[in-house]
């Protein structure tokens, strides 16, 4: 369904992707794995040609009209309402607006859909994002960290409603870096870092190749053990903990 | 056509909740009809005599054109850039044209509001007003193609208003600068804001070279966005 063969990408002198090759198959989820600048953006980007890979295949098995997708930065208009943002995709897609309000509902944001953008919670903009996304029923859907900076209670609702489009049939791209997201929610995963496939399969394939279970698949354990990296919580002068990656022992 | 519509739905529904740009169609006509009724009612001792009574609507008129509607354009398309809305629309499949005609049809529609506006105030005869109408049309395609190709070229609206301002205030207060200098004159005679300066100053003057060199003006701008759009509508 989506597949990369041997992408290469650099920004001037950075080498921000190298020898890129996995495959997706339909109606799984996949998930991309990895840290903050590890290339899953550009991947995406790569994907759904909004950038140019500098060698090396890709392709969707779908056309464009048929994927759908949720971008880093959300890109809604924060004047008008939740309904009236939907509203240009179901004209620019040629589909009845009754399309819009089932989205909406799809979200939990029904009761807002009269709500300027301007007025919602990070979490609202990222379900509405989200509705967007599936408003014409796309077959693949790309979510790039769909979870990123939410409540446990609004991330625990989009990870629902994944399970529930995938299920329903759509094919899901998901790009994150969280480890146990990934457990709960993919069919198979790939782990990059610094622009290089480190590991790929199943999660629980991973975990037992790696000897990585405690009481669930522990991918995160892997990861530190494959890039040599670890995730650890340090304070700063301001005593406010922050996370950054940092070479492990 | 439907992503014409669509955007042009979304964007007039989007300016009547932007006070920043309704504001700019709003204060020119403003200002207009203010300095005219002050000199209508001899507010201007001594000057009522040497100044016409469309002088400040037409002198209005043709920074607006100039000006107003480049920053409008401008500011529209960068913000869309900066909040990556524009990167959503062609994700979904929009063409450069659909979007430039969505955002263009609401600007165009609420310039030639304003200009019947200026039209009225200036209390033109039937063949002036439709006259003024259609240099006012010319030069509002003129500017909001140049606006959308800045819009697209600036990283966000900071840049955008860096980039407009100047080359709004050169376009706008141009015209003005070369009725006192011949060589300025003929330097700016090339821009569809002097073309329009000097038309809607002179009805009587041929309205056709000028309106070629408005058009010639247009054609250039066309061609600089859809380069722009090519280049960066899609980039971060």
């Amino acid at each position: 369904m989506i597949k990369m063969t041997n992408v290469k990408k650099a920004f001037g002198t950075q080498t921000v992707l190298s020898d890129v090759t996995f495959e997706a198959r339909a109606r799984e989820i996949f998930g991309l794995l990895g840290p903050s600048g590890a290339g899953k953006t550009t991947i995406i980007n790569i994907l759904t040609n909004q950038l140019d890979a500098d060698s090396g295949a890709h392709g969707i098995d779908v056309s464009a009209y048929e994927t759908g997708m949720m971008l880093d930065e959300d890109g809604l208009y924060t004047r008008l309402s939740c309904m009236d943002n939907l509203c240009i995709f179901t004209d620019i897609y040629g589909i009845p607006r009754l399309k819009a309000k089932e989205a909406l509902k799809k979200v939990g944001l029904a009761d807002a859909s009269n709500k300027a953008v301007s007025k919602l919670s990070k979490g609202m903009r990222q379900r509405l994002a989200l509705a967007r996304a599936i408003l014409h029923n796309p077959k693949v859907l790309f979510l790039d960290e769909p979870t990123s900076g939410l409540d446990p209670n609004s991330a625990q609702s989009i990870r629902t409603l994944i399970e529930t489009l995938r299920n329903q049939g759509s094919t899901i791209f998901l790009t994150t870096h969280n480890m146990e997201e990934a457990v709960k929610l993919c069919d198979y995963v790939v782990l990059l870092n610094r622009g290089k496939i480190v590991e790929q399969g199943a999660p629980e394939e991973i975990c037992n190749r790696h000897n990585s279970y405690k009481t669930v698949p522990d991918l995160e354990s892997v990861f530190i053990e494959v890039t040599g990296e670890q995730f650890c919580a340090y304070e700063n002068e301001t005593g406010i903990g922050r996370f950054k990656i940092a070479p492990s022992a | 056509m439907t992503s014409v519509k669509a955007i042009f739905i979304k964007q007039a529904k989007d300016m009547t909740k932007n006070f920043s740009v309704l504001i700019m169609f709003i204060i020119f006509p403003l200002v207009a009809f203010g300095m005219t009724e002050l000199v209508a009612r001899g507010g201007m001792a001594g000057m009522s005599e040497y100044i016409s009574d469309t002088m400040f609507v037409t002198m209005m008129a043709s920074i607006f054109v100039g000006m107003a509607l480049i920053q409008c354009a401008c500011g529209i398309i960068a913000e869309d850039r900066e909040t990556k809305s524009l990167r959503c629309l062609v994700i979904a499949g929009v063409k450069p044209h659909s979007y430039l005609l969505g955002i263009g049809g609401v600007v165009f529609t609420a310039s030639l509001l304003t200009a019947i506006v200026f039209g009225l105030i200036a209390r033109f005869e039937r063949s002036d007003f439709l006259a003024f109408m259609l240099i006012m049309a010319s030069g509002t395609i003129a500017s909001i193609l140049l606006g959308a190709t800045v819009g697209i070229f600036s990283k966000n609206q900071q840049a955008a208003a860096g980039l407009s301002m100047p080359l709004a205030m050169i376009l706008g207060f141009g015209p003005m600068v070369a009725q006192f200098n011949y060589n300025v004159g003929r330097v700016f005679s090339i821009f569809y804001t002097q073309q329009i300066n000097v038309l809607v100053n002179d009805f009587s003057a041929g309205i056709t070279e000028p309106l070629i060199v408005i058009w010639a003006n247009i054609a250039v701008f066309a061609v600089l966005f859809a380069i722009a759009y090519k280049k960066k509508g899609l980039r971060n």
